[in-house]
This record gives structure tokens, sequence and C-alpha cells, in this order.
């Protein structure tokens, strides 16, 4: 079947349809959550039942659930996630990024089996082991604590691949010079491969961040304390126990949503290139 | 670059904090999980060593038979429709006409939404009674949906939200794959004559066996471990409809308070995911070979 220009005009027509009607599928649950938060709360499941224009667009605006929300354990779960997630992007890259470096650069014994055992952690997702590590962190007594958070997040075995990936292509004579030069590794490591890194070190802090920031099963588990809340969990614990204050809630996952997907949102052009990168031409 | 040879002493400072940090957090929890599957609490709260006690319980207890069920079950369907749904979005979007940049960026947004708050925001949308997915069924003439609340419904509704949050992030991947076929191989076969999906079946299918094996892989390894929809939207219910094993290790520990079976359990997922990742493992590996 060959088809005209007729035909293929319409094809493209009726493709562009059906990306709109992807989009309107995927996007509009989102928007409706985010119209929700500033719309008045005796309308918010008003116009959910009675659907019209009036379900996507609010007629009258309102910040009221976002002062709930202030109130709430929201502020709390924001700081403290932020703490957790930079914390440990900030440690999590120099700990990675040093063993990448002694993989990349130097010759050692074992070191064919250890790359090996950096390779099979990080096929092992880390949920898979929630669970056992919560007995681990009971036994050194780090419940509750921010260390239950951070620290076993912080050695991450793709990030130090990453590195590793990144440091190869260094080439030796800029070591050679430097060694000649007097500089210890750790002077060259700090001062000459960092600082050359910084495509990396992002794509290693992004990947590091947004673990910390979406985890839900490890916090819920190891520091569910109201001190220690984090945004995941505390937005699911209002949704299970106080149904009551909707507004609240529609607050609360819209600043949620939109914390996580402004920096998408700056950086997607980036992500995607850099996943089609080497195919698309 | 050829590696330099150096006192073991420099490359073991550098590399023992991450080494150190996987082997008491990666591996530590493995040997946890391998030797508590073992053991059992007493009354007085005393650790004893039980033998195969917790995994003959667990042979012998119908809930953990049905959770397998359901697990096994809910894998074998959200992965290949996933699979279908990604590979359906990135054939959307191939052809780089004008605005398609915008549509792959919007399509990848619902994966900046965490599982946590994607389980959120779909307990309020499919509410039955006010939530707004029945009401646009009701304003098309369509009766509402119990979704969620019904036995019948709820697995596929949670296959249902995982593809919303999870189709447009591996449509990425084989995006990827699908930019990497060279254009003539199509070209060639339309000229002698191949119709649209002759071509997709001959040429597109098999060149993409490598990026659809690594997608199988890698979103198999997720959907095995999923926890968050179930503890914040069903619990496992309504009748154990959606009791996913993870949340059934979670149970144990949490609710039953029985830490033997909860590691037991934990044993079995780990030898599920560990024989997924020697399989991603080889694929990585035969990729990394070819590639340099």
């Amino acid at each position: 079947m060959i088809a005209g220009p007729h035909g293929r005009l319409a094809l493209g027509a009726l493709r562009y349809a059906a990306m709109v009607a992807v989009a309107a599928a995927l996007l509009l649950p989102i928007w409706w959550i985010l119209v929700s938060a500033i719309r008045p709360g005796g309308e918010i499941f008003r116009y959910a039942s009675d659907v019209g224009w009036r379900t996507l667009v609010p007629e009258r605006l309102t910040l009221e659930h976002f002062r709930t929300m202030l109130a709430g354990d929201m502020p709390r779960a924001v700081l403290n996630s932020a703490i957790v997630s930079l914390s440990t992007v900030v440690v999590g890259t120099m700990v990675n990024a040093a063993a990448g470096f002694a993989f990349a650069v130097f010759d050692f014994p074992l070191k064919r089996t250890l790359f090996a055992f950096v390779l099979l952690t990080f096929m092992m997702p880390f949920e898979s082991i929630v669970i056992p590590l919560y007995t681990l962190i009971r036994t050194l007594d780090w419940t509750n604590t921010y260390a239950a958070l951070i620290v076993p997040d912080l050695a991450n075995g793709l990030v130090v691949f990453l590195f590793r990936q990144f440091f190869l292509g260094i080439p030796r004579e800029i070591y050679e010079a430097a060694r000649v030069d007097g500089a210890s590794w750790w002077t060259i490591f700090i001062r000459l491969t960092m600082p050359l890194s910084g495509p990396t070190i992002a794509t290693a802090a992004l990947m590091q961040f947004i673990h910390q920031w979406d985890a839900f099963f490890w916090p819920l588990v190891a520091a569910s304390t109201p001190e220690l809340v984090v945004v995941q969990v505390a937005i699911a614990r209002n949704i299970t126990l106080e149904q009551a204050n909707w507004g609240g809630l529609f607050a609360s996952a819209s600043t949620a949503i939109l914390l996580a997907m402004i920096p998408f949102l700056l950086l997607q052009r980036y992500f995607i290139r850099t996943v089609t990168a080497s195919s698309d031409k | 670059m050829a590696p330099f040879r150096v006192s073991p002493w420099i490359p073991a400072l550098f590399l023992a904090p991450a080494l150190a940090g996987l082997l008491v957090f990666r591996l530590g929890p493995i040997l946890i999980a391998l030797v508590g599957g073992f053991t059992g609490t007493t009354l007085r709260g005393e650790t004893t060593f039980v033998g195969m006690r917790n995994y003959a319980d667990l042979a012998a207890d119908p809930s953990f038979w049905s959770s397998v069920k359901v697990t096994l079950l809910f894998n074998l369907l959200v992965n290949p429709f996933q699979i279908c749904c990604a590979m359906g979005l990135a054939l959307l979007v191939l052809r780089p006409t004008r605005g398609v940049a915008l549509f792959r960026a919007a399509y990848l947004l619902p994966m900046t939404v965490s599982i946590a708050l994607t389980s959120v925001i779909w307990t309020i949308l499919l509410e039955p009674s006010v939530g707004p997915v029945n009401g646009v069924l009701r304003a098309l003439g369509l009766p509402p949906q119990p979704f969620f609340r019904s036995e019948d419904q709820s697995l596929a509704t949670l296959i249902l939200v995982c593809t919303w949050k999870g189709a447009g992030y591996w449509m990425i991947f084989l995006l990827a794959g699908l930019l990497a076929i060279p254009r003539e191989l199509h070209e060639a076969a339309a000229i002698d004559g191949a119709g649209a999906w002759q071509r997709f079946l001959r040429i597109t299918l098999p060149l993409m066996r490598r990026p659809l094996a690594f997608v199988l892989v890698a979103d198999t390894a997720i959907n095995f471990l999923l926890f968050a929809p179930v503890y914040v939207i069903t619990h496992g219910g309504p009748a154990g409809s959606t009791a996913l094993l993870m949340f059934e290790a979670y149970q144990a520990a949490f609710a039953l308070l029985n830490h033997g079976r909860s590691l037991a359990i934990s044993t079995v997922i780990l030898a599920i995911i560990g024989v997924i990742a020697v399989l991603e493992l080889r694929l990585f590996r035969a990729a990394h070979e070819r590639a340099g």
C-alpha cells in the first residue's frame, strides 16, 4: 500500500492527535492536583464529579491550603529531606569518586574481583535489602537518626562505575607531569582530576539526590519519628491518617511535585540528550 | 590509560570508604537475611537458631503462596504491558518533526513524581465516589468503577498506575535504540515493497533485541520490589489481591514482629533479584565489551 500526499497528511495529523491524547492522559492528572491546591476547599471535589471546563481551570484562587500546609509537618519534612539529600550528595560524591579514581588510575591486587563486586552491588536494588538493613541499623542503635538515613546510601556502585569510566579517559601524561612536580596522589585527585570532571560530578550528584529525595520505603522503616520525617513519608502518612484535611494534602503534594519537577524541566534536555546521544543523528 | 603501579596502600586508602560502605550496607544485609532466615525470637526476646522452621512455615502458609502467586501474576502482566506502551510511545515520537521534542519531554514528566507521591495522587484521582476519574466516566455516560476497592480490578488498576509513571522513562531507552537503526535499512526494505508492519517485524524488532532485553530486566527488578503503592493505597487488599511479596516482608517484620519470617521472605526476594542481577550483569558486560 502506497500512501498518496493526502494519505500522508492524514497520517501526520493522526499522529499528532495521538501524541496530544497521550500527553493529556499523562499530564492532566498532575495538572488537576496542582489546580486543586489553589482552589477554595469547597470546590476541589465539586468539579471532579461535575466535569466541565471548571474541572481544569479554577474560577477563584486561594493560598489557604498552603497556609495550612506551613502550619503542619511539611516544612520540617522538606528541611529533613534537604539535609539528608544534600549531605548524601556532598559526601557520597567524594567517597565514590575516590573509589572510581583508584579503579581507573592504579594497578593493585584483587582489582578485578573488587570491581566485579562493585558492579554486582548496583545490580541489587536498594529496596531488596531494606528489611535486613533495618536489622543491621537496629543492632548499631541507629534507628531514628540522620545517620540511618544518610550513611547506608553514601557508597553507590553505579556512581563508582560512572566516575571510573570518566577517569579512564584522562591522559596518563597529565598524572606523570604532576608526579614529576612532586604532587601527592591525594593532591592530584583533588586539584587536578576533580576539577576536570564537572559533567560527571553533576550526573552523579543528580542521581544520588533523586534516589534520596524520592526514597520512601527505607525512611518509613528506619526513621519515621516526627523530628526525622521526610517529604515522601509525611505525605503518604497524611493520606492514610487524616483524610479530613484535603486542602493541606493537595498543597503538600503539589509542593513535592513541583520541587522534583522544576530541576527536571531545567535539566531534561541534557538527560534526553545523554541517553539518546550516541545514536541521534 | 595504562594504570600506575604504586604501593598498595595508596589505592587501599582511596577505595576504603566506598568499599567499606558497600561491604557493610550492601553485602552485610544480604548475609543478615541469609543467616536471620534460620533464626527465631523467643518470648523473652532472645534470638535462637530454628533451622528450616521459618521456611517450613512459609511453605505451609497459604497466604505466602497467595502472595507469591500475586507477585508473579503482577510481573507477568506489568512488565510486558509497560514495555509495549513504552515501545508505542517511542515509535510515536521517533520521527523528529516539529514539536516532537516537547512531547518527548512531556512523556517523561510522570517519572519525576516519586512512587510514594504517585500512590498518593492516584488514591485521590481514583477515589470511587468523589474522584475525577469516575467523574469523567460518568460524564461520558459510562458506569463508575470501584478500581482499588474491588478484588477484581485492584491488580489491573495497580498495573495502570505503575505504567502511568514508568512508560515514559522506558520510552527514552527504547527511543535511543530506535534512533540507532540505520535509516537505509528501512528505505531499502520499502523499495522492495515491504509495508510498515512488515518492516517493524523484520527490521525493527530484531535490531531492538538488546535494548528490549535491558529494559525488561531492569523493569522486572523494579516491579518485583514494588512496595509504596501497596502500602499507601491498598494494604495488600481487597482480599489479598495486591499483596506483593515486598509488602508481605514488611508486614512480617513490622505488623507481626516476626523477624525470622520477614528475613526468610527477604531471602526469597534476594534470591529472585540475584538471578535478575546476574542476567543484568551479563547483558551489561556484553554491551560494554562490544563498545570497547
